[in-house]
């Protein structure tokens, strides 16, 4: 889709950060709508059917985390939450929720026009690509195997897992709870030990600089995030 | 020992005396051939001392008469008869009757001796319990329970500890059961002003069984204690009474103590705190309002419309306001987690970490203001996974990165290294800047210290301090040598395994 039949709705209490937000979207084609409240947003979504959402959590009315609950009831709706919070905990509630993204202020608007890219291609991406390739790095899931560079990367079942669930998602982050309960299953949710080294695995075999990541980046105290583009 | 027994048990020792008595007279019969009647006065004496030592005063009396009468009717010719043939027996009678007496008069004192002794070891004991307790609590609320549930344990009754407050009776602590009316108010009102011990028999309209007590420390009324028996008959006894009363003086030494610790803490804690925020104010209005007039600088240039300004210059203006910006989030960031440390609000939650992840997001997290500054890393693949706040140690190091960047210069390069030593992880950040004084290694990582210099570079010496922070809650340490190299080395040393009770409690 052009970015001119973008609708965004943001929804933010603080005058000052949607005029921002109101001036930057707009330059770069957007069509803003704003509401201040999350009962608004609740009834907006409904009404305008946005594309996109951009949501704040410290709402007067109900928390952000509750809007986004409420909303992956019947919408995929992309939602990316702005806050000041910048706990982790907080983060992890928003994503685990349902949240696609996660921006804490200040940012700048850089930050959050890629992100907002990377959450509306993957509404309309079919999801069905068989190849994903991405710089040096091409994951081919029909045949389950991995290139770098033209090379053949030998990966361990949990490894490939890891990096199939990250490619899929690019640009999203996957909280640790998330990736362990796809790739090993519940009850090892917690076993953050195993996510690590097998992380740390990957980027070894993948990563030209493991301690220099560009695939694989490291949401601290969240999860991983797989490069956008 | 005798015991203070129920009378219901009276009746038996008497019985039990004369059961003695029997049993002398029947043993005596056999020898009464052998040997002078007169020696069998002996087996009665043994019967009287008997009774006085394990029967009582009362039993023992009756052992002596019975005696002496058992002795005339079964062994003084002529026997069966109360009579007697030679008058010498009467000195006999007399004789044995009399020590009877005062072995009976000896054995009842001692059992009163070491009934006393008994409850002045018990009223030891409680003292000795109760300061015991006192001294362990330190709050006043702790205190105050400490007291009520000894006395009430103690004299059977419902306590209450009450204080007054602008002429009216605070009741601060109390036993659940006890209840409190008008009339007791105005007698607390009344020991309070008096400082004197009020009672029933002191006072005519006070119920019996009601004890009241000024805590009183000195000059100093620290409260009134309320002590009503739960029998409503039962008046303490002066043992009791003088008990409760130094129940009452210890209490209020505790008390005392611990208003003076609460106190002192307090002013403690009032000075800290004005010095923190004088401190605070001076170093934060100049380190905000640095960044800030950057900021607003650039922008009214940006908006002066008679200024004209070429795209360079613009460029040049939003680029400084942008980094002035970022600053300013870093400091407003730093003085949050103080705060957080200060305040005990920030918990440590450990899970298994990897160091080179932590320097990776590190270095993405430094981004631009790595510049073209060359950082090798040594950093071996095989270290173990540490156990650490990920979150807190990015903090760490992106404080100890900002450091070096400030402080070397442009084309200097930094250093980071890990390695394992003994029980411990250690990441070393080191530079080739101006490097720290050796008098101030130690100080730089108090709070607000920041080592004098002229280069005019800012930051609100919170930096360190955090770091230190963080570190010390890991159990870890942090240190700032001078390396043979000519190099500044910060060294943050991490536990490798966490104890038991350090354990998060996720």
């Amino acid at each position: 889709m052009s970015e001119a039949e973008v609708h965004i709705l943001v929804v933010d209490d603080e005058r000052a950060i949607r005029r921002f937000l109101h001036t930057s979207l707009s330059a770069h084609g957007y069509t803003v709508q704003e509401v201040s409240t999350g009962e608004e947003a609740l009834a907006q979504v409904t009404r305008a059917r946005p594309d996109i959402m951009i949501l704040d959590l410290g709402l007067p009315d109900i928390d952000g985390v509750d809007v986004v609950r409420r909303l992956r009831e019947w919408t995929q709706l992309p939602i990316i939450i702005l806050s000041v919070r910048e706990h982790e905990q907080d983060k992890i509630m928003a994503l685990d929720a349902g949240a696609d993204d996660y921006l804490t202020k200040p940012f700048g608007v850089g930050e959050l026009m890629a992100r907002l890219r990377v959450a509306l291609r993957r509404v309309s991406q079919s999801g069905d690509e068989p190849v994903i390739v991405v710089q040096d790095l091409t994951v081919d899931l029909g045949q389950r195997t991995v290139n770098m560079a033209g090379q053949p990367v030998q990966l361990t079942p949990t490894e490939y897992d890891l990096l199939r669930l990250l490619a899929l998602h690019r640009g999203k982050v996957l909280t640790h709870t998330h990736l362990l309960q796809q790739v090993r299953g519940a009850g090892y949710e917690n076993d953050l030990h195993l996510l690590r080294v097998n992380i740390s695995n990957l980027r070894r075999k993948i990563e030209p600089e493991p301690a220099r990541p560009r695939y694989i980046m490291t949401e601290p105290g969240v999860g991983y995030r797989f490069l956008a583009e | 020992m005798v015991r203070m027994l129920p009378s219901k048990m009276a009746w038996r020792r008497y019985g039990q005396s004369v059961i003695l008595v029997v049993i002398a007279t029947l043993l005596g019969q056999p020898i009464r051939v052998l040997i002078n009647p007169t020696n069998l006065v002996m087996l009665y004496l043994l019967v009287v001392v008997i009774s006085a030592v394990w029967l009582g005063r009362g039993p023992a009396v009756l052992s002596a008469f019975l005696g002496v009468l058992a002795f005339d009717v079964f062994f003084v010719p002529p026997r069966f008869m109360l009579g007697v043939a030679d008058t010498q027996y009467l000195l006999t009678f007399a004789g044995l009757l009399l020590v009877g007496l005062v072995i009976s008069a000896l054995a009842a004192h001692a059992s009163v001796q070491a009934h006393a002794a008994r409850q002045r070891e018990q009223q030891a004991i409680a003292g000795y319990e109760l300061s015991r307790d006192l001294a362990a609590a330190s709050e006043v609320s702790e205190l105050l329970h400490v007291i009520m549930s000894h006395t009430a344990r103690l004299f059977a009754c419902d306590v209450a500890v009450c204080g007054m407050e602008s002429g009216h009776v605070t009741w601060q602590a109390a036993t659940p059961q006890f209840t409190a009316d008008q009339n007791l108010a105005a007698l607390v009102t009344q020991v309070w002003q008096s400082g004197k011990t009020t009672r029933a028999g002191v006072e005519s309209n006070i119920a019996a069984g009601v004890n009241i007590l000024p805590l009183q420390a000195g000059e100093k009324m620290l409260g009134v204690l309320v002590v009503k028996r739960r029998a409503t008959d039962a008046s303490l006894n002066s043992e009791q009474q003088r008990l409760l009363a130094s129940f009452a003086s210890q209490s209020a030494l505790a008390l005392e103590r611990a208003q003076l610790a609460r106190t002192a803490r307090e002013a403690e804690i009032l000075q800290a705190k004005e010095e923190l925020q004088t401190t605070l104010l001076n170093s934060i209005s100049h380190d905000l309002r640095t960044p800030l007039s950057s900021i607003t600088g650039a922008l009214s240039s940006l908006l002066d419309e008679t200024a004209a300004l070429t795209e360079a210059t613009r460029r040049d203006l939003l680029e400084n306001a942008w980094d002035e910006a970022a600053r300013l989030n870093q400091l407003v960031s730093n003085l949050l987690d103080m705060t957080r440390l200060e305040a005990g609000a920030i918990t440590v939650h450990r899970d298994p970490g990897d160091v080179q992840d932590l320097i990776g997001v590190v270095l993405a997290r430094l981004g631009s203001r790595l510049g073209a500054r060359p950082v090798s890393l040594d950093i071996p693949h095989d270290l173990p996974l540490v156990p650490m706040d990920f979150v807190l140690m990015v903090q760490v190091m992106v404080n100890l990165l900002d450091n070096a960047l400030k402080y070397s210069g442009e084309g200097q390069p930094i250093a980071i290294r890990a390695c394992t030593t003994g029980a411990h992880l250690r990441i070393a950040v080191a530079d080739q800047g101006i490097g720290i004084p050796e008098d101030d290694r130690e100080q730089v990582f108090a709070k607000f210290y920041r080592v004098p210099r002229a280069d005019g570079q800012t930051g609100t010496g919170l930096g360190l301090s955090i770091c230190k922070g963080i570190v010390e809650a890991h159990g870890g340490r942090i240190a700032v040598q001078r390396s043979d190299q000519e190099e500044t080395v910060v060294t943050v040393d991490l536990p490798l395994t966490v104890s038991g009770d350090e354990r998060n409690e996720a």
